[in-house]
């Protein structure tokens, strides 16, 4: 016997613009705000706070100590005429370039060659090996590397001495300073890129490589001609982050060369920033630097972004 | 470091590395309290009796530990009044001037900070002080007992280069001159007699190179980083300095400073220092008998007690070229204008300025010579120190006040950039500091 369902269970004929969308209880809307509410707040007051505040204060005047004084476009005029703020932009920029250049390098061969390897201790090994220094602190890793460059008595002059080469004074000549610290932020922060790059190169389907093995392709066209292009979004990814964070590159130059280096040779944008706000007290110039780093940031990401769309292979 | 953070707009991305989080929190750090600041820099008021008093000082974990000490003592004496002290280990002064500043930017402002000459004329000219001649007024007796026992030098140099506006805003604590300590038995081992008080560059280049010859230890470790230590002595052995007497005009390239720093590069050149830049630790190498000399006030008295080499160890006055030397720094001890505790504030500075707390600093490590001339030559000064720490004390007497602008950092930046490539060579020496000059000249 089939009997007929009260009305009240008879399931509500489906609207189809609702279509896709999870039927809410009515009346608790606010607890999805809840939960959002945490990251909100976070970002109200780490980001996007620090953000509107910088741009009003790029049009100060302000020591920190005495009240600001409203000085309209001043500071902005101010960086044309400022050489250091420009030195300070091409040392960022060398740091920047080099840094993507020889992680991206450096990832890939570290992840090429551990994927290689067959014995599952010795791989788990080096990944942790290769990963390590880069849950190091900066500080710990500016001052170890500060003793292994020492002039006098550090490991790496003595070693290079042995085979015949000279080491130059790492951190005080103008030459040597920024390469320097390009190689400490190197052996800092591969780690990272490697597991990336480590990540990527194992989502490339192994069909892809056998066929290409099959027709005949070498290693290096396997590489070039299959690897690369599939793993060509987390090279990208890759690329963006790590000129991300080059380009705000400042514990090590600060902790290792404090006024900057040998003729401002480690003076970083963000290191210049740092000074001009918190040891010359120009904290309205300071700002207006910042909104620089960020329009100079946004900017080469855009620019990454459009370039991708002629390199990397869309899934 | 509390400075370890950057003031910079934020680039929005989802993704977040590392370093770019730090860089969040440091942008928001930096800016988040500065709206509070200007509040935080407008209250007042002040009251007595009960209170706790907030003070900020510079000192590593060695200093630290003397001037816990001595904090203590005053509880005891006042048990009304608790002290809530927090020392920055910032390398220099100038460093711990920014660092306080900023924190005061920040809202944290202290009832009393214990800062040096390199920091003094920052917080006075920012109108952050409050004028002592009132509570001065009010004690005079205890004031004047206080500089009767000091060295008037003391007092006519704390006057000129600690008063604004005809406004007293610091009472002056200890002061430290720069001389060398010796390590008597690197210079025994080398042959090499030290000199009874003083000595010329050039003596003291000759028994480098036989220290170096005979035993391979370093002369002195020569540097930039510090101009106090690194830079003044030099300058000022030879009659020159980096500032005029009224630290308003630069005079870092004059031909006696051009030759003070060629000297230094000769001794570098000759390999009688490690290479600067590096992270030698001199105390520790001289307690290894690598390191014959190097330069401080009392502070590495502290040190040397620590090594066990207080005995190994004698005093000398810097090596001159034209005239005795030596900078001289001292501590002050301000009121915040914004303490809402001015007056146990002042009671505590009226303590520091007793024979009493004198003594007892001497005694337990303090990091300077006492300004009581009384408490400086006994023995509480004087004993389980080096040989020859009494002339410590006397170098106040041909001492020159360290040039202390009110742009501390940037000044100090400037000359040791300066100094650092003159006498490592990556430019010619009347180069480097005639670009450094006009540098300085831009900042006064």
């Amino acid at each position: 016997m089939t009997t007929a369902q009260p009305s009240s269970q008879v399931a509500p004929a489906l609207d189809p613009r609702d279509r896709g969308r999870t039927p809410r209880p009515a009346g608790r809307g606010w607890v999805g705000y809840l939960f959002l509410s945490p990251a909100l707040l976070l970002f109200v007051v780490f980001i996007a706070g620090p953000f509107v505040a910088a741009i009003v204060l790029a049009f100060f005047s302000w020591d920190m100590l005495t009240p600001a004084k409203f000085n309209g476009a001043g500071n902005f005029t101010a960086m044309f005429h400022d050489p250091l703020l420009y030195k300070a932009l091409a040392n960022t920029f060398i740091f920047a370039l080099a840094s993507v250049l020889t992680h991206l390098v450096g990832g890939l061969l570290l992840a090429l060659g551990v994927n290689r390897v067959m014995n599952r201790a010795l791989a788990y090994f080096v990944r942790t090996a290769v990963f390590f220094p880069f849950v190091i602190s900066w500080a710990a890793v500016a001052l170890l590397w500060k003793y292994v460059l020492d002039p006098t008595f550090g490991i790496f002059p003595y070693y290079m001495g042995r085979v015949g080469i000279h080491a130059p004074d790492w951190f005080t000549d103008p030459h040597w300073a920024l390469p320097a610290i390009i190689g400490i932020d190197f052996w800092h922060t591969i780690g990272f890129t490697f597991v990336i790059m480590l990540a990527g190169l194992q989502t490339v389907p192994k069909e892809l490589i056998e066929a290409a093995r099959a027709d005949g392709a070498n290693p290096r066209q396997i590489l070039w001609n299959v690897t690369i292009p599939m793993m060509s979004p987390t090279i990208f990814f890759a690329t963006v982050i790590t000129f991300i964070g080059a380009f705000q590159i400042f514990d090590p130059a600060q902790i290792i060369t404090p006024d900057g280096g040998p003729d401002n040779a480690t003076t970083t944008i963000v290191m210049y920033l740092y000074q001009k706000g918190f040891q010359s007290f120009q904290v309205g110039y300071a700002s207006a630097v910042s909104l620089l780093v960020f329009l100079v940031m946004m900017i080469v990401t855009l620019l990454q972004f459009l370039g991708a769309r002629k390199w990397v292979h869309q899934q | 470091m509390e400075l370890d953070r950057t003031d910079h707009p934020t680039a929005v991305n989802s993704s977040i590395s590392r370093r770019r989080a730090l860089q969040l929190f440091g942008g928001a750090a930096a800016v988040v309290p500065a709206i509070s600041a200007l509040a935080a820099c407008g209250s007042g008021g002040s009251g007595g009796g009960s209170a706790s008093l907030s003070l900020i000082y510079l000192g590593d974990a060695t200093q630290q530990k003397a001037f816990e000490q001595l904090f203590a003592a005053f509880n005891k004496t006042h048990p009304t009044i608790k002290i809530a002290a927090r020392g920055i280990a910032a390398g220099d002064w100038a460093t711990f001037a920014s660092t306080v500043s900023t924190q005061i930017a920040g809202g944290k402002v202290p009832d009393i900070i214990d800062v040096a000459t390199e920091g003094q004329g920052l917080l006075a000219s920012k109108g952050l002080l409050e004028p002592l001649d009132p509570y001065i007024a009010k004690d005079q007796q205890v004031v004047d007992d206080y500089f009767g026992d000091a060295d008037p030098k003391f007092k006519e140099m704390t006057t000129k280069y600690g008063s604004v506006g005809g406004k007293t805003y610091f009472i002056p604590g200890g002061y430290n001159p720069v001389l060398m300590y010796c390590n008597t038995d690197v210079f025994a081992k080398a042959g090499v007699d030290l000199p009874a008080s003083d000595w010329t560059w050039d003596e003291f280049m000759q028994a480098g190179m036989q220290i170096k010859s005979k035993t391979g230890a370093f002369l002195l470790p020569l540097g930039y980083s510090f101009p106090f230590v690194d830079i003044m002595p030099w300058l000022l052995t030879n009659g020159a300095s980096t500032l005029n007497a009224d630290w308003n005009t630069s005079t870092f390239d004059s031909a006696a400073a051009v030759e003070s720093a060629t000297f230094v590069k000769s001794l570098l050149d000759s390999d009688l220092s490690p290479k600067p830049g590096g992270a030698f630790d001199a105390a520790a190498q001289m307690a290894k008998g690598k390191l014959a000399t190097l330069g401080g006030g009392r502070w590495p008295t502290l040190d040397m007690r620590r090594l066990g080499l207080v005995d190994k160890v004698r005093i000398v006055n810097w090596p001159t070229k034209t005239q005795q030397g030596s900078p001289i720094g001292w501590d002050g001890w301000p009121i915040l204008k914004a303490s809402k505790n001015k007056d146990a504030a002042w009671t505590f500075l009226k303590w520091m300025m007793s024979k009493e707390a004198s003594e007892f600093y001497a005694q337990i490590g303090g990091t300077n010579v006492p300004a009581r001339e009384s408490v400086a030559d006994s023995p509480a000064f004087l004993s389980d120190a080096p040989q020859g720490t009494d002339l410590i004390a006397k170098a106040m007497s041909y001492g020159t006040a360290i040039p202390s602008p009110n742009q501390g950092a940037l000044t100090q930046a400037a000359i040791t950039k300066g100094w650092q490539a003159a006498i490592t060579g990556t430019m010619p020496v009347a180069d480097a500091l005639s670009q450094a000059n006009k540098t300085l000249s831009t900042l006064l």
